[in-house]
């Protein structure tokens, strides 16, 4: 028999330059972010400063958005049943205005330019646009089948937060461009923009890709079916309410939101690291303990947030947006990239009826395992330079190491993979 | 007709059991057939099952596991 995949698009898989491409440019940021940090040394001082913003646009857009889009192309046929017409082009297109968007944005930030705020702003845009656009079509047309996990409903959802956070981006920057912004004021819009990119986008993601990935890859069991059911849509419910409440200054009610997402957030981290503390692993591997690390980091940094400060000095937030923004979500994305990038080539050199090589040998552990090591490091210095600024150029150090790191092993991947394919076919970009 | 050669590759991580099941597959001998067990649906081995001229029918079993009984076309 055949046709026992219903609604899965395996014969549309992507070629593997389509996400290698966003793979492969991502970690460029997150050597850029370190210069700037080398730079532009004390900019950990406030999360207001212009260098900030552009420290956090480096590393959520830059590498971050980019990773995630990247996946997405490969992800949304194979779990979600929603393949993309043209994945190559679609790729292409955003790869373009999204890498384009983020240099423009970040420069805009560093050096007070309005037009290359602007400029940056329009590229994103019609990057991300023009992705939003191909994958609802695609969901449009593709077949109504039931699936058995939550993943394919959050993945719409997440797409749905991307959108809101563009918006909210945009309209920030025609303030800052133009001053022609939605009329909210600046902290208003700041925290709703970076609110709906981090825990209705990105973190809809992380779950979404979890609830399938953590299984598969640790060995773990199903995450709770109750938590994969009602996790997305009440993040997403309460988000809109605490928005709402925001927007209308209904301070009580904005803060038991508030504190209702913070749980929700800690609740994801804690249940992931309960399900890995059953995983029928004998040994973690680096990708096992970069994902823990993760998770202990998202749950410090909503810990952060959650409770009263000592005092009402800068570095909190910016303690908390480091343990998000680098802990959280750059070590799970490392973690998943080591996981998915090896299989990929394994899985497009196998369906090509090549003999593959073991996916150890296209990355060997210790490779993974050295550059995550040096990933913590770099999240306990740049938290020490939240605490202390002047030790901002040696984080920065330590980022360059890291993402100069990831790039090499990620090109290792590759070259293993191209040196398996036959001449003929050594492409990376087939047409 | 002989029973089916049993494959349990459950509880490995990827491609683990995805190579088992191909090593099992490229050892089947004329007339004979491969029960693999997995702990979910190996939607990328169909593909390449259909297009070495293998048929196939997955099953979900009570316990959450999937049976793939494998045979020659």
């Amino acid at each position: 028999m055949s046709g026992a995949n219903p609604g899965l698009g395996y014969d549309a898989t992507p070629p593997f330059s389509a996400p290698l491409r966003f793979f492969l440019t991502a970690p460029l940021f997150g050597i850029a972010a370190g210069l700037l940090l080398i730079v532009d040394g004390g900019l950990l001082a406030s999360r207001w400063t212009p260098g900030t913003l552009a420290l956090v646009h480096l590393l959520a857009v830059g590498f971050l958005l980019q990773i995630m889009l990247g996946a997405l192309i490969q992800i949304l046929p194979v779990v979600a049943g929603i393949t993309l017409t043209a994945p190559l082009r679609t790729a292409r297109l955003t790869h373009i205005g999204l890498n384009l968007g983020a240099i423009g944005l970040t420069a805009g930030f560093q050096f007070g330019r309005p037009s290359l705020l602007l400029g940056g702003a329009t590229f994103l845009g019609l990057g991300v646009t023009g992705f939003l656009c191909s994958a609802a079509l695609a969901a449009i047309r593709a077949p109504k089948t039931r699936m058995a996990s939550h993943t394919p409903r959050d993945l719409r959802l997440a797409l749905g937060g991307l959108t809101v956070a563009l918006l909210l981006g945009l309209s920030l920057v025609l303030e800052l461009g133009l001053g022609r912004g939605a009329p909210l004021p600046l902290a208003v819009a700041v925290n709703l923009h970076a609110t709906w990119a981090l825990l209705d986008w990105a973190g809809l993601l992380l779950a979404a890709t979890s609830w399938v990935v953590v299984p598969m890859f640790q060995i773990t069991p199903a995450y709770p079916a109750r938590l994969t059911r009602y996790w997305a849509p009440t993040v997403t419910v309460l988000l809109a309410a605490w928005s709402v409440a925001l927007v209308a200054n209904v301070t009580t009610l904005a803060a038991t939101m508030s504190v209702c997402l913070i749980g929700a957030a800690t609740g994801f981290a804690v249940i992931t690291l309960r399900q890995q503390a059953r995983s029928r692993r004998s040994t973690p591997d680096a990708s096992f303990r970069a994902f823990r690390l993760a998770m202990l980091a998202l749950a410090a940094g909503a810990a952060l947030l959650a409770f009263p400060h000592p005092s009402d000095a800068d570095h909190w937030p910016v303690l908390a947006g480091i343990l998000i923004l680098h802990g959280g979500f750059g070590g799970a994305t490392s973690a998943m990239l080591y996981k998915i990038v090896p299989f990929l080539a394994w899985l497009h050199l196998t369906q090509a009826g090549i003999k593959a090589p073991n996916v150890k040998k296209l990355l060997p552990d210790v490779r993974a395992r050295t550059q995550l090591r040096v990933h913590a490091a770099a999240l306990a210095t740049l938290l020490a330079a939240g605490l202390a600024p002047p030790l901002g150029p040696v984080a920065g150090i330590m980022l360059i190491v890291e993402f100069v790191f990831l790039q090499l092993n990620l090109v290792h991947v590759v070259r293993k993979w191209r040196a398996h394919l036959p001449r003929a076919g050594l492409s990376v970009t087939p047409a | 007709m002989s029973a089916p050669i049993l494959v349990d590759a459950r509880g490995l991580e990827p491609p683990a059991p995805f190579e088992m099941a191909l090593e099992a597959v490229a050892d089947l001998g004329a007339g004979g057939s491969i029960l693999l067990l997995l702990d979910r649906m190996p939607h990328p081995l169909f593909r390449i099952l259909e297009r070495d001229g293998y048929a196939y029918t997955p099953q979900i079993r009570a316990d959450g596991a999937v049976e793939v009984l494998i045979e020659r076309r």
